[in-house]
């Protein structure tokens, strides 16, 4: 079996709101091999983008492990946390998350400018040409449709081509047409690359298209298959 | 909808919006108050004190009417007439040295000898407390009273004896107050008070000195002052006498006061401005962040007009707001400035509400918050309920429609028309509103070339620089505004401290180079000869000039009464009272004549007058007209037979009037003489011609320039602070501008940081920015306050103009230091924005 690229032991991760404290995850475990595609299904409220806020290092967990391409990502600062995902990491939102002031091509560039990349647009130009938008790269996020702009997200999210692909339900904002280009680019770029691909998802057809499913329930995760905890 | 009702309904939604309280309207309000504040504040103060000046009018002229005659006394018939409308008070007041016996040091004192009857109207307080009358005049000796700086000056105290021509007077005390001292710019030495018998017993009376004799009047009513002129005038119409009415007390002073409020008006106004693009930046703001408000109100069926006039009445209202706190801190100040520093300020004040003031500073700050938050209302009104449907608003129609465009004109015009005809110097406000127009468009101009040049540089490697320089070119980027008022409010302080600087090299460059170093008045016609052989054998002397002079009030111009005549603006001090006239046989080597002839050295026709070239075009004379000239209480009428150009700023000797021989050499006169001697040599030469020759004043140049300096220096800080002023309101709007882009900055920081940016990268960018907008608004206020420097030393000033690099790099420098602080201040709370929770939010 090779090597895990995901490593969670024993994380619990708890806010505190307005209502007082809420524990989020309550002891997740979960390992995820190299080049492995996961779906993470569950309710509303579950816990999810929380799960993918820790594994990207955006959130900082109250207790446990959260080791992702062999780094501790318990043990390390903001910035360093900010040069990890750099490294290894791209994050496809439900929302889009791009700047609505940068060209389609600039919002690409970004994750190549702070990489210190010698020929950002370049690479950008090409990944939006993967995506099928090689005639929308001076648009600006307001001149585009929604489909096209998740499309913009993930020429972002895979330009720097990430060990690790984080996707916190990319169709939710979508029609199912428009959704299924979304989908596919997707897994074709996951493909091409070899990224490790975990998907936040409600959708039960799209999990099915991932090589494992877990499912989050109050803060638990349990495999699909009955591994896990 | 009919009117009524969309106002009724406009109403019921401004009332909704204004629930919310002053949120996001910071900028705004304060921009209007700093402006307002600047205007009324300015305009209040000016009027207080001409309502103190008027208030204490008889005080400060001494009496209720005053007739002044120079270097003679009143003729009996005058007296006897004067005595019978009220009490009467004669002064007399000459510059005079005064010397100490004890150690022989020795000061240029200005001379007041008075009566038992001054003074007419206050109060003249000493330290000792005495009878001012009984110690002047006692039996055995004369007294004096002097102002606290010839104690120091020459080194003396009370009690001492000082020598002045050829009367010696015991220093009885310190004047604290003198009621008829009023704000005067430059003095040429301390006040030494002596009595009018003290004045005759030192022998400076002598026909042509130049003394003044004041003979100040209290009326049973003052109210009649006006009538008893009239009646003057009728019975001794050939005086040739000065008379003011207390109505007049103060010209000078009114009229410097006129000019400083109208240039600091304008400058105020300028800072309004500036604080019009925080009122732009801060409308554009708030209407953008109620874009979703205004669609969905829209797809609810509120038509265009409803919003428009909904937001406009939210504005005025804001606008009211901001200008009314302004406008009641300005007209507050000089009740402040009263009671903290009253004793302390130069003019006397009377606080009070001036309406006109307060109802104009008013209407520029409502002009102002319309002029400048139409454009984004015309937006307001035609956002599309489309946006309700869409992740991102459009942002690329900038259109707001032709009549608001009109609007937006219409309002300028009034803005402008109200500052040219409250100014009391239209044309000078004329100028100023067409170099700000001009300022306007040109920044407008380059700002938007600038940001669309940086498009163009090629793009640094630099992450953080790269995104910094990209951040000022990308769409709905602040750094236009920035741009525009940050350059604006540089400007004005580039131009005021170019300005400064220059003026204070005219004063330096002069006095080693080319000024005399002394100037000796009242020289006596019999005293010439030896003073001439005196000033000859003086060690290290380069230049010796003597002229006779004596004192002639312009009287009619071509024929026609000087009140009558059309006297060009720049040359009215010509005619406002006594001038030096001198006469000369043959034409001295400096002189340049540059139209008709000078006349020959035997010359013995009818009487001539050489004029200077700028007189005669204010003048509207030329060759062969003539000039009449009122001397010592006779008419003198000469042709004019040459034009002369005079460089005033050497301070050379020089003459405005210069007659022909035979017309002037009879009447009483005295002589004025200038001498070069380098600046080791000043102390011997003051010294050798104040001991030999007592009655003579000596004016020291370097002193004299010392005061301009000094005087400048107080004008200059006041227009300074004006102009700090506008810079501090150009920050305020960069600031708003930072400020109401913190939503977008928060947003860009957090996929900044998704995308992998540490927190350095963040702030580097974001330096960077701000270090470019600053570099760019610098570079440009360089070029256009230098410009603009220029234009006001050589067109308005006539004196020529330096670059002063070091100053420019100075104010620049400091103003790019506090764009950067400023705008990184701005963005900390964007920087320290954790993305989870920001993203959780969304």
């Amino acid at each position: 079996m090779s090597e895990p690229l995901v490593n969670i032991v024993d994380l619990h991760l708890s806010l505190v709101g307005g209502a007082g404290e809420v524990n989020i995850l309550r002891g997740v475990n979960l390992s995820i091999t190299k080049g492995e595609t996961v779906s993470v299904l569950g309710p509303s409220g579950a816990g999810k983008t929380t799960l993918l806020m820790a594994l990207s290092g955006l959130e900082k967990p109250t207790s446990g492990q959260v080791q992702v391409a062999g780094v501790d990502l318990t043990t390390i600062g903001e910035d360093g946390l900010a040069r990890f995902r750099r490294e290894h990491v791209g994050i496809v939102f439900q929302s889009f998350h791009l700047i609505p002031t940068m060209t389609a091509l600039e919002n690409v560039s970004l994750p190549l400018e702070f990489s210190g990349c010698r020929n950002p647009e370049e690479q950008a130009e090409e990944a939006l040409t993967k995506a099928g938008l090689s005639d929308r790269i001076d648009h600006f996020p307001g001149e585009l449709s929604g489909g096209e702009q998740q499309r913009v997200a993930l020429a972002r999210a895979f330009v720097v081509k990430p060990a690790l692909l984080l996707a916190d339900e990319p169709t939710g904002n979508l029609d199912r047409e428009t959704g299924q280009i979304v989908m596919n680019l997707l897994f074709d770029l996951q493909q091409e690359h070899g990224t490790t691909l975990v998907l936040v998802t409600h959708d039960e057809i799209l999990a099915s298209r991932c090589e494992r499913s877990v499912r989050m329930i109050d803060g638990c995760l349990r495999e699909e298959n009955g591994a896990g905890s | 909808m009919s009117s009524t009702n969309t106002i009724a309904q406009a109403i019921r939604l401004v009332r909704r919006e204004l629930r919310g309280g002053l949120r996001g309207f910071g900028v705004f309000l304060t921009c209007l108050f700093l402006g307002v504040f600047a205007i009324s504040a300015i305009g209040s103060f000016t009027e207080s004190a001409k309502a103190g000046l008027l208030a204490d009018a008889s005080a400060l002229l001494g009496g209720d009417l005053e007739i002044r005659l120079a270097h003679r006394e009143l003729p009996t018939e005058g007296i006897s007439f004067l005595t019978e409308q009220g009490q009467l008070s004669h002064v007399a007041t000459m510059r005079t040295m005064v010397v100490d016996i004890d150690n022989d040091k020795r000061v240029l004192a200005e001379l007041k000898a008075i009566d038992s009857s001054y003074p007419l109207y206050g109060k003249i307080t000493s330290t000792p407390q005495l009878n001012i009358h009984n110690e002047l005049d006692s039996r055995d000796e004369f007294g004096a009273l002097v102002e606290a700086p010839m104690l120091s000056r020459l080194d003396t105290k009370i009690g001492n004896k000082v020598k002045v021509g050829n009367a010696q007077f015991r220093i009885k005390g310190v004047i604290t107050t003198e009621p008829d001292r009023t704000v005067r710019a430059f003095n040429l030495g301390p006040r030494f008070m002596i009595s009018l018998e003290g004045l005759e017993a030192t022998g400076l009376i002598q026909p042509g000195s130049l003394i003044y004799h004041a003979y100040r009047l209290r009326l049973p009513n003052r109210e009649t002052v006006d009538q008893l002129k009239a009646e003057m005038q009728a019975r001794f119409p050939e005086a040739g006498w000065r008379v003011r009415s207390w109505r007049e007390a103060a010209p000078r002073v009114t009229f410097f006061l006129d000019r400083m409020n109208l240039n600091m008006t304008l400058i105020g106004l300028c800072s309004l401005l500036v604080g019009g693009l925080g009122v732009s930046g801060a409308v554009r703001g708030y209407l953008d962040g109620k874009i979703t408000h205004i669609a969905t109100m829209k797809c609810l069926g509120a038509p265009g007009k409803l919003i428009f006039t909904a937001y406009l009445l939210q504005i005025l209202f804001l606008g009211l707001l901001g200008s009314t706190a302004g406008l009641a801190a300005g007209a507050t100040l000089p009740y402040v400035l009263k009671q903290l520093i009253g004793t302390h300020l130069p003019v006397p004040i009377t606080p009070g509400i001036h309406w006109q003031v307060l109802v104009v500073a008013a209407l520029f700050g409502l002009l102002i918050a319309l002029i400048f938050s139409l454009k984004s209302l015309g937006l307001a009104r035609l956002v599309s309920p489309s946006v309700l449907f869409r992740g991102y608003s459009e942002s690329s129609n900038r259109n707001p429609g032709t009549v608001v465009k009109v609007s937006i004109i219409i309002s300028a015009m009034i803005l402008a028309a109200l500052a040219i005809l409250t100014s009391s110097d239209q044309r000078l406000a004329f100028w100023f509103i067409s170099g700000a127009s001009l300022c306007f468009v040109i920044f407008r101009f380059a700002s938007t070339t600038v940001v669309k040049l940086t498009h163009l540089i090629p793009k640094p490697t630099n992450p953080s620089l790269r995104l910094g320089l990209g951040n000022i070119h990308r769409r709905g980027s602040p750094a236009g505004s920035a741009l525009f008022s940050l350059g604006l409010g540089l400007t004005a302080l580039v131009t005021v401290m170019l300005v400064q600087a220059n003026l204070d090299d005219k004063i330096n460059e002069t006095v080693p180079n080319e000024a005399p170093s002394f100037f000796f008045l009242d020289l006596q016609s019999n005293q010439v000869e030896s003073f001439e052989e005196t000033v000859r054998k003086l060690p290290g002397l380069t230049k010796f000039e003597r002229y006779p002079t004596l004192r002639g009030r312009i009287t009619a111009i071509a024929g026609k009464p000087v009140t009558m005549a059309k006297v060009a603006k720049e040359v009215r001090w010509a005619v406002r009272g006594d001038r030096f006239l001198s006469y000369a046989k043959e034409k001295a080597p400096d002189i340049k004549v540059v139209a008709g002839e000078w006349w020959p050295s035997d010359y013995a026709g009818e009487p001539l007058v050489s004029i200077t070239a700028d007189l005669a075009e204010g003048f509207g004379v030329g060759i062969g007209d003539t000039l009449t000239i009122n001397v010592l209480g006779r008419d003198v009428t000469a042709r004019i037979s040459s034009l002369r150009e005079v460089d005033w700023s050497t301070l050379d000797l020089n003459f405005a009037l210069l007659f022909s021989p035979g017309v002037l050499e009879n009447a009483p006169q005295t002589n004025i003489a200038s001498i070069h001697v380098p600046a080791e040599h000043e102390e011997t030469a003051f010294a050798e011609i104040t001991k030999q020759f007592p009655n003579v004043s000596a004016i020291s140049t370097r002193e004299l320039l010392k005061n301009v300096s000094q005087t400048l220096e107080r004008i200059g800080t006041a227009f300074r602070s004006m102009a700090g002023l506008a810079v501090l309101i150009g920050f305020l709007v960069l600031a708003g501008a930072v400020s109401a882009d913190q939503h977008r900055r928060i947003h860009d920081a957090v996929i900044f940081k998704v995308c992998g940016a540490t927190r350095f990268d963040i702030l580097g960018a974001f330096a960077a920015e701000f270090l470019f907008l600053g570099l760019i608004a610098g570079g440009i206020s360089a070029i256009v306050g230098s410009l603009a420097a220029m234009g006001i030393l050589k067109g308005l000033m006539k004196i020529s103009f330096t670059l002063h690099p070091g100053t420019i790099i100075t104010t620049i420098l400091t103003g790019v230091a506090l764009t950067v602080f400023l705008g990184l201040v701005g963005t900390w709370r964007a920087l320290g924005h954790k993305p989870a929770s920001y993203l959780r939010g969304e």
